[in-house]
């Protein structure tokens, strides 16, 4: 028998369960006038989840398809391009990053490069007009540009 | 009675919060038409912007409430031209809808969905109006045990009636609860679950919660559609864009109908538009289907889901501003908006902040007008909406919710966080959760908690405070039956029809 989705769940669920108490127990309360304490709500949703979660395990419900091969790939790419952006946004600064993480993803959803790089140029551009100028939002310059501005 | 009404006309009318009505609604159209953002996905992305205006909560409320009543009205595009529904709210819409756009009628059945949409509006504003100061006063009278019951209520209510999986509605519910958990416990200093990162003493944000399960998420949903070519890139021409008089007043029991279902839908806690364009939908099958067209084009099937999901969008404001209690996934997201700018809805917001409960009514109805005026006219141009591209519309929203979070915190740890929400938001769809539950669970969680803790120590810890009295029991049974009803009732079925 394939091991369904939905089971696999449960198991992670009732494995979370379990962490959450753990960690509830592990709570030390100094003395108060709460009769209840830190630890009484977390355990108490541990034990529902876990309850719910074998629920899951008896009888398990469907899924939406998963992604194939070249799909994963894809939500791989877009992660990563999140990632990077995150990582650079402070340090290259909005504009550069913005245009980076734009071109890329428009690339990864169809758009042609030439296509990519000008989206990802206009939508720097204009969102950093819009948002520092219009909006007064603060955006990073980038850590490693300042010095050389 | 009704002054906090006239004084919240003051403030709506004011010009600044007349421009952020048009502002949210004319946003709240184009966001709810662009295809697969619904209102809530809507909401979250635009949110930040509204604290970077500075804005008074008052001011930020109308925003926000014109952004949802707004994407409410722009989920039917796509419904109608594509057979897309923008969220669970407009599935029902695609069922009239979009046979009618297939017949040449793609204008006027925009037309006949703006008007049903306003009546059916309306029709829940007006109940609105009458129904929460009444509400309010009765939940005056609740205690901290009445207000857990009424949660575990509503909880009930949503496992039952929202999504196709009642487990999985609860187990999402429980993990937002959780989710609500970390950080600081208020009352007694201690962390939890916060694993020494000191980002986390606070909990996790509100906003970087919103923007990680509906933004992110959505972004990585959208790749699939992006790579399965569903032939449908072309719209179908719109044909004439008026609707004629006599064509609306044909379907206006229809819409009186349907707005009152919507409105009384949207007060239960937890059941939103899609519960209530189903029952109307259904209902007004069985009343007005006489030549079985519903389904093929007919314009009574198009009115009833369109007035019954604005009518149960108005609805849903009910619980959320008298018991702190909201009737959807968007009125949480309104009601965590709220509790950024310390104010917990409930009771006592009519009396003591009349100025932002009668301002966000006034409001309502403003917009409502507003959103009239604005779709029947601009029908073609928000169609156009639709023809964005993914892969402009994609980088546009990573921009959004990079930025929302960025000045929000100005941290990275935020970012990060937002980027984990969503795949955890991600798996969660895949898996066939529905994200509502998890917002709400993580909205009322805290609320839930506190309530409960304060209910005990009243009591020096006695559980018997929970059903003691007359309210809090009733809700307890409601609670119990709700859940043991969809069990209960195909046995009773089956025992009645053996028998007979």
């Amino acid at each position: 028998m394939r091991l369904a989705a939905d089971r696999l769940l449960g198991i992670v669920l009732i494995g979370l369960a379990a962490f959450v108490a753990v960690q509830a127990m592990q709570l030390e309360v100094p003395f108060s006038y709460d009769p209840v304490g830190p630890r009484a709500f977390p355990l108490g949703l541990a034990i529902l989840l876990a309850a719910l979660a074998s629920v899951l395990i008896v009888k398990p419900g469907t899924n939406e398809a998963w992604p194939g091969r070249q799909l994963s790939v894809k939500l791989l790419l877009v992660l990563v391009t999140l990632l990077i952006y995150a990582l650079l946004f402070t340090n290259l600064g909005f504009i550069i990053t913005s245009l980076l993480a734009v071109a890329s993803l428009s690339r990864i959803f169809g758009a042609s490069w030439g296509k990519a790089l000008l989206t990802g140029g206009l939508m720097a551009v204009v969102s950093y007009f819009l948002f520092a100028h219009a909006l007064g939002i603060s955006l990073p310059s980038g850590y490693w540009i300042e010095p050389l501005l | 009675m009704f002054d906090f009404l006239i004084h919240g006309f003051d403030v709506a009318l004011s010009p600044l919060n007349l421009g952020l009505a048009l502002l949210g609604a004319l946003l709240g159209t184009l966001f709810g038409a662009l295809p697969g953002i619904g209102p809530i996905n809507g909401i979250a992305i635009l949110m930040p912007l509204a604290y970077t205006l500075g804005l008074p909560a008052e001011s930020a409320l109308i925003l926000l409430a014109a952004i949802y009543t707004g994407a409410e009205y722009g989920g039917r595009m796509s419904s109608i031209l594509l057979n897309v529904p923008g969220d669970a709210g407009a599935v029902m819409t695609t069922l009239d809808g979009h046979p009618l756009a297939k017949k040449g009628l793609a204008g006027p059945a925009l037309g006949l969905s703006a008007v049903s949409s306003f009546v059916g509006a309306t029709i829940a504003i007006i109940g609105l109006t009458l129904f929460a100061p009444l509400l309010a006063e009765v939940a005056v009278m609740f205690g901290p045990a009445e207000f857990f019951a009424l949660m575990v209520f509503a909880f009930a209510s949503m496992s039952v009636m929202m999504g196709k999986d009642p487990v999985k509605t609860a187990i999402g519910a429980v993990l937002g609860v959780l989710i609500g958990t970390v950080g600081v416990d208020s009352s007694t200093g201690v962390l939890r679950y916060t694993f020494g990162l000191p980002e986390l003493y606070d909990g996790i944000d509100f906003v970087v919660m919103i923007i990680g399960l509906f933004a992110i998420s959505e972004i990585l949903l959208m790749l699939e559609h992006a790579n399965r070519k569903d032939g449908n890139d072309g719209l179908p021409p719109l044909g004439r864009v008026f609707i004629s008089l006599k064509e609306v007043m044909a379907c206006k029991w229809t819409m009186g109908r349907s707005g009152l279902i919507g409105f009384i839908i949207g007060i239960l806690p937890g059941t939103g538009a899609s519960v209530a364009g189903a029952v109307a939908y259904t209902t007004e099958k069985r009343l007005s289907d006489k030549d079985n067209s519903f389904g093929t084009g007919n314009m009574r099937g198009l009115a009833a889901p369109e007035a019954a999901n604005n009518a149960s969008a108005a609805g849903s404001f009910v619980p959320m501003l008298t018991l702190g209690i909201p009737g959807s996934g968007t009125t949480a997201v309104l009601l965590g908006a709220l509790m950024l700018y310390n104010i917990t809805p409930g009771p006592m917001m009519f009396s003591e902040r009349p100025e932002v409960a009668g301002g966000l009514i006034a409001s309502l109805y403003i917009g409502n007008i507003v959103l009239l005026a604005l779709n029947l006219p601009l029908a073609g141009v928000f169609a156009r909406v639709l023809t964005i591209p993914r892969w402009v519309l994609v980088p546009g929203i990573a921009i959004l919710a990079f930025v929302g979070v960025f000045q929000l915190h100005s941290n990275l740890a935020a970012i990060y966080l937002m980027l984990i929400i969503g795949v955890f938001g991600y798996l969660l769809r895949k898996l066939g959760f529905s994200l509502a539950p998890v917002i709400l669970g993580y909205v009322l969680g805290g609320l839930m908690e506190q309530n409960l803790r304060r209910a005990l120590s009243i009591s020096g810890g006695d559980l018997g405070i929970l059903w003691q009295s007359g309210i809090s029991l009733g809700l307890w049974i409601a609670a119990l039956a709700l859940l043991l009803l969809p069990w209960l009732l195909p046995k009773l079925w089956q025992a009645k029809t053996s028998k007979a």
